[in-house]
């Protein structure tokens, strides 16, 4: 069930298009990643969505109300956390969250927010005291204070150590547990992977992809490499043989067999049937990272339809 | 309701930490005016020069004045560029509370300083220089209220417009010190020329400090003065709602 429906949305500045038709669906209780790079129009679009921008074309409905219109309501039942919005430095961490906690019909329970957030022994610390990773935590804080069905969270790993940011994954992991659909806007493909359910890439204001991590690696042509020594002299020509396979390499007493598909499964067949043993064999695979850039590089998308 | 009183709480906290803002703003206008009645010679002597008066009556009013302009002009406008420099304004946007009850908040904070600064200062002025408690009350207080809401329209306005705190600062800093000057802090409004005293007068603190002048000695405010300061407060105010910036 869609609790974010988004269709061709539609945001200019001046002559830029920075949002051209993009359209996407958030089901209810997922992580849903947007990734794409910088100016790509991720963070335009999550701001349409919270209601800080008017579309210039196109719809937006989140849990069945316009964010324009119903603003208010809106409000009530989404939780944002900003790109690069703070607070004030001598505000203290329980001030802020009792403040923010006063805006909402139905506030949760701080202090517990503050237990799971991990931020327990740090009311009295001023915001400008926290680290890093603490004044995060406290963003996550606030966007949950109003009980939300929906949190935004955007770039909210941008510039933590990487500690910080496996600190933040599980925060992140846990506002999914209490049942909150979350849209995280990332340019860490590692965090895309380990966190969300499906991930939009974007790129020059148009949606490129839509599917989950594993899908989205599968797409790279599900190019695997396979890395082995085998026990006894095997002829490459019984590899390339194979349909999955596209190249046959030696590295020193390594052979290396680049292919498509199946790949690893029909050559372990092979070496099997041949009675090959296949010592330290390492199967190489595409990232998400690799898909991602796959997916955003100009030159890449050329080469491709020069192949078609 | 709930949440603008938190908010005015939390901003009067947030005040009251910034330990310039509290000295200039809540402190500086009495104790300036305790020190020069105490320290400089004649102050407390009646002068030829203004028709008998002392130098301390009519300081008391330009003292208020200043209180009033330090808040408007000095402290005001960079709280602004800093809540939108930071996306406080804007992160706002995305709760049930919009943000202009944030600029409430600090209007009505900035407002009860003014207040509580003024009030020491007569206090000061009327317990240690035998200064008389105001002799039109009614029109002492509405020409505080009017030049509270001219210099804190002024201090918006600025605010509405900078981006940054510190652009802020440079700007409230630029209007402060010509109106500091038209208020007569460094030639009082009494021996200005009849030219000088005319472009004070059409200023909001020129006007200011004649009108709490006035009243303080039982003279009702002249309508030119009144007139001034509403002018800068409406003008000022409704031009700072148009072009406010959230972000």
């Amino acid at each position: 069930m869609p609790v974010i429906e988004v269709e061709g949305l539609v945001k200019t500045y001046g002559d830029a298009r920075a949002v051209d038709g993009v359209s996407f669906d958030v089901h209810e209780g997922e992580i849903f990643g947007i990734v794409g790079p910088n100016g790509a129009g991720k963070t335009t679009t999550v701001e349409s969505i919270e209601g800080l921008r008017r579309p210039d074309g196109g719809t937006i409905r989140v849990l069945g109300l316009d964010p324009i219109k119903d603003r208010y309501e809106i409000t009530e039942r989404l939780g944002a956390q900003l790109q690069e919005s703070r607070l004030q430095d001598k505000i203290r961490v329980d001030e802020a969250l009792e403040l923010y906690a006063s805006f909402y019909r139905e506030p949760a329970d701080w202090r517990d927010l503050l237990a799971r957030l991990g931020l327990a022994g740090k009311e009295t610390a001023r915001y400008g005291d926290l680290s890093g990773g603490q004044k995060q935590r406290l963003a996550v804080a606030l966007a949950l204070v109003g009980s939300p069905e929906i949190a935004i969270l955007d770039e909210l790993t941008t510039g933590l150590d990487p500690q910080a940011r496996r600190d933040t994954w599980e925060t992140i992991e846990e506002i999914k547990r209490a049942g909150v659909t979350v849209v995280l806007v990332t340019h860490f493909m590692e965090e895309a992977d380990r966190l969300c359910d499906r991930i939009m890439v974007v790129d020059h204001g148009r949606v490129v992809a839509i599917d989950t991590p594993a899908g989205l690696i599968g797409r790279m042509g599900s190019k695997r490499r396979l890395r082995f020594r085998p026990s006894i002299w095997l002829d490459d020509a019984a590899l390339t043989g194979l349909p999955e396979v596209i190249a046959v390499t030696h590295e020193g007493p390594q052979t290396v067999v680049t292919g498509t598909g199946n790949v690893v499964h029909s050559v372990t067949a092979l070496l099997a049937q041949k009675h090959v043993i296949a010592e330290d064999l390492r199967i190489e695979q595409a990232s998400l990272e690799d898909a991602y850039l796959a997916l955003t590089s100009d030159e890449l998308v050329e080469t491709g339809s020069e192949n078609r | 309701m709930a949440a603008t009183m938190k908010l005015t709480q939390t901003e009067t906290r947030l005040f009251l930490r910034d330990p310039i803002a509290l000295f200039f703003g809540l402190v500086f206008p009495p104790v300036m005016l305790w020190a020069l009645g105490l320290f400089f010679p004649g102050f407390t002597d009646p002068v030829a020069e203004l028709g008998g008066d002392r130098y301390i009556d009519i300081y008391g009013p330009i003292v208020l004045a200043l209180g009033i302009a330090t808040l408007g002009l000095v402290t005001l406008p960079p709280i602004l560029g800093t809540y939108r420099q930071f996306g406080i304004l804007r992160r706002l946007r995305t709760t049930p509370v919009p943000p202009v009850r944030l600029l409430a908040a600090q209007l009505i904070v900035h407002g009860v300083v003014a207040l509580v600064s003024t009030t020491l200062a007569v206090v000061v002025a009327v317990a240690f220089f035998d200064v008389p408690l105001p002799q039109s009350p009614v029109w002492f207080l509405v020409s505080f209220i009017l030049a509270t809401a001219s210099i804190f329209a002024i201090g918006l306005l600025v605010g509405s417009l900078v981006r940054t705190s510190v652009s802020g600062q440079a700007i409230g800093m630029g209007l402060y010190f010509p109106m500091l000057f038209f208020a007569g802090v460094w030639i009082p409004r009494t021996i200005m020329s009849d030219g000088l005293r005319l472009v004070s007068d059409l200023t909001p603190l020129g006007s200011a400090v004649q009108a709490l002048q006035d009243s303080w000695f039982g003279t009702t405010p002249s309508l030119l003065n009144l007139s001034v300061m509403a002018a800068y407060a409406v003008v000022a105010g409704a031009v700072a709602i148009r072009f406010f910036r959230w972000e």
